[in-house]
């Protein structure tokens, strides 16, 4: 981080922020930006504090002390439907109600901007046909999500975020209970939604998944953040032996060329 | 400002999709408002209305004397017969709208609850507030030393409830387990009080509480149903506004959270309602809290999706008077208290929601 001359540009910021359960403090003193229109990847072992960290960028968990600042405000002291406006979020543990069906569930990414006397406009219509489109679901559009794989559930939960139209996007891991094909599946979607201008921040739990679809990584360790940047320059042995206290040996994968780990053995 | 920017970013795709969501339509009024209706809410609530047209109409006309529909309707106006007037406006009708209104209440208190709960069994009922309101109101019936009108003491009973459960279920809130099973035992606890009460007083006292331990029409005690009158009037605008919010909290707290619910305050506003009307129908047909289970439940399978708070006043209404209807004519000239044809009707009812669903949630 100190190699960094100007400050990028960043809509979402923590300033000394602490997060904690009870009496277990699990964020100090954090200070960190997240660079518009990339992807970013919070990465690190087990317990380390980065699903706590995406709750808390969500003000999902009320902070100890900092604070989180959208667009340099303190993001619990702007009222919750201005922030759904500017922020979605994808969680870990999604389920929809009994029964309902792929549309339905996207119609509620419009709810920040509804109201009572707003509840479907021409703008509504056309952005929910929209993110049907871009996640790829226009034929199982009248599916019950129950029927649906696991694949095809996430890519709705994600096409109800895109539809919420925020400029930032949370995810929770948003690959972690799918297949190999799958994972690509949603990546490849949620690179597509970076690459129209929205800043993406995600949990990621594969290292490798990581470095291949994010432009910036942030390497989390008991709470704190040990290295922020481009996978390719900031992912060494030495990183990950100090993330998971393993050993390895590093290559570049020789179709995309991002970082893959061989070799890994305990340290 | 910022979000402006970022919508000119975002193509969009060429849609030919349909301008009203499935299952809808759109009301466009002026000055760019929208209002969406629901197709199979809306036709299932005509439904339930005329259903309650047909079975009000049966409960004026049936009972020891049988009136013709004419009659009874003249009746209501004070224009019939003496003696038809007397037995509508002074003994039927009262007894249907007290009916109505407490079936009503109870069905919505109910729906609001089963939505903040995301429980389908959550009843005001099931977390204790009609046996808090019951053992109150016999408190009152039987003597204890603190005594205002069983209609208050059953409203403070109620809270009373609400805010043990809600004291012992600690930072669980209103979510999960905890806060049912932790519900059933303040319930079961108020239910022993009634029993221990009874049971220690003179025969004639017990009996003259016993309508406030298995729910009927025939015992309203003056002024409440005017006080449950008041309540729906509020209750009912106060739901509604609510419904939008209601369906967004069928989902996880996160997801509801970042779709920009208060969360916590829609939970508030809901428990609350769901306790005032649970306990103000109390103090009008005594704890038939099974039609806070029933009436939700018939309205759901009904309307299909949603949270039908609406249809589910319709059908708690129509349950309501309906059981009445039956208790009223099973075997004259004794009538069944109407709490207990609800619970041989819920009883087994509740068997069957639990043996048929996999899921909980409303």
């Amino acid at each position: 981080m100190s190699e960094e001359h100007a400050v990028p540009a960043a809509r979402l910021r923590t300033r000394g922020l602490h997060l904690a359960y009870g009496d277990a403090s699990i964020i100090e003193d954090m200070n960190l930006c997240f660079p518009d229109a990339q992807v970013t990847a919070i990465v690190g072992p087990n317990g380390c504090g980065k699903s706590t960290l995406l709750a808390g960028l969500a003000r999902l968990h009320a902070p100890r002390g900092g604070a989180v600042l959208l667009d340099g405000k303190d993001i619990h002291r702007l009222p919750t439907r201005e922030v759904a406006r500017r922020v979605a979020l994808l969680p870990q543990d999604t389920q929809a109600p009994e029964g309902m069906t792929v549309s339905e569930l996207i119609r509620f990414g419009r709810q920040p901007h509804q109201g009572w006397l707003r509840q479907w406009s021409d703008e509504d219509r056309d952005i929910v046909a929209h993110a049907l489109a871009v996640a790829d679901l226009q034929q199982l559009a009248q599916r019950s999500l129950d029927s649906m794989s696991g694949g095809q559930r996430q890519r709705a939960w994600i096409a109800m975020a895109i539809a919420q139209q925020t400029p930032l996007l949370l995810l929770d891991e948003p690959t972690s209970a799918l297949d190999l094909g799958h994972q690509l599946e949603v990546f490849e979607l949620i690179r597509r939604q970076a690459h129209t201008g929205t800043t993406v921040i995600m949990v990621v739990h594969d290292l490798a998944s990581a470095c291949r679809f994010a432009d910036n990584l942030v390497a989390m360790h008991a709470g704190r953040v040990i290295a922020q940047g481009p996978p390719d320059r900031i992912i060494t042995p030495e990183l990950i032996r100090e993330l998971y206290g393993v050993e390895c040996t590093l290559l570049a994968d020789p179709v995309t060329g991002t970082p893959i780990l061989a070799g890994v053995r305990r340290a | 400002m910022h979000g402006v920017d970022h919508a000119l970013a975002f193509n969009r795709v060429p849609v030919s999709a349909p301008m009203a969501p499935d299952g809808t339509w759109l009301l466009r009024l002026p000055g760019k408002r929208s209002v969406l209706i629901d197709r199979r809410a809306t036709l299932a609530s005509l439904l339930l209305i005329g259903l309650l047209v047909i079975t009000s109409i049966l409960s004026l006309c049936l009972g020891t004397v049988t009136l013709s529909p004419g009659e009874a309707l003249a009746g209501v106006f004070g224009e019939g017969p003496a003696m038809a007037n007397f037995m509508v406006s002074q003994l039927r009708l009262p007894r249907l709208v007290a009916g109505l209104l407490a079936g009503a209440a109870f069905a919505m208190g109910g729906c609001l609850m089963q939505s903040l709960a995301r429980n389908r069994l959550a009843t005001p009922g099931i977390i204790g507030i009609d046996n808090g309101a019951t053992a109150f109101a016999v408190a009152s019936v039987v003597g204890m030393t603190v005594s205002l009108a069983p209609p208050a003491m059953a409203l403070i009973g109620g809270a009373t409830a609400t805010a043990l459960t809600f004291g012992l279920a600690g930072g669980a809130g209103t979510r999960g387990y905890r806060f049912i099973v932790i519900g059933i035992g303040v319930g079961a606890v108020f239910g022993s009080l009634t029993q221990l009460m009874l049971a220690r007083v003179a025969i004639d006292v017990a009996n003259a509480a016993f309508p406030w331990t298995v729910g009927t029409l025939n015992a309203r005690p003056a002024g409440a149903v005017t006080t449950l009158a008041i309540g729906l009037l509020i209750g009912v605008p106060a739901g509604m506004g609510l419904v939008r919010s209601l369906a967004v909290l069928r989902f996880a707290d996160p997801v509801a959270i970042s779709l920009g619910l208060k969360v916590g305050r829609i939970r508030f506003l809901a428990l609350f309602l769901a306790v005032g009307l649970t306990a103000l129908a109390v103090t009008v047909a005594g704890p038939v809290g099974l039609v806070g289970l029933m009436g939700p439940e018939i309205a759901r399978q009904l309307s299909g999706r949603g949270v039908p708070l609406f249809g589910s006043a319709l059908a708690g209404a129509l349950l309501m008077i309906l059981s009445d209807l039956v208790g009223r004519m099973l075997m004259p000239p004794l009538e069944v208290p109407v709490g207990i044809i609800v619970a041989v009707i819920g009883g087994p009812y509740l068997l069957w929601i639990l043996l048929r669903s996999e899921r909980m949630t409303p």
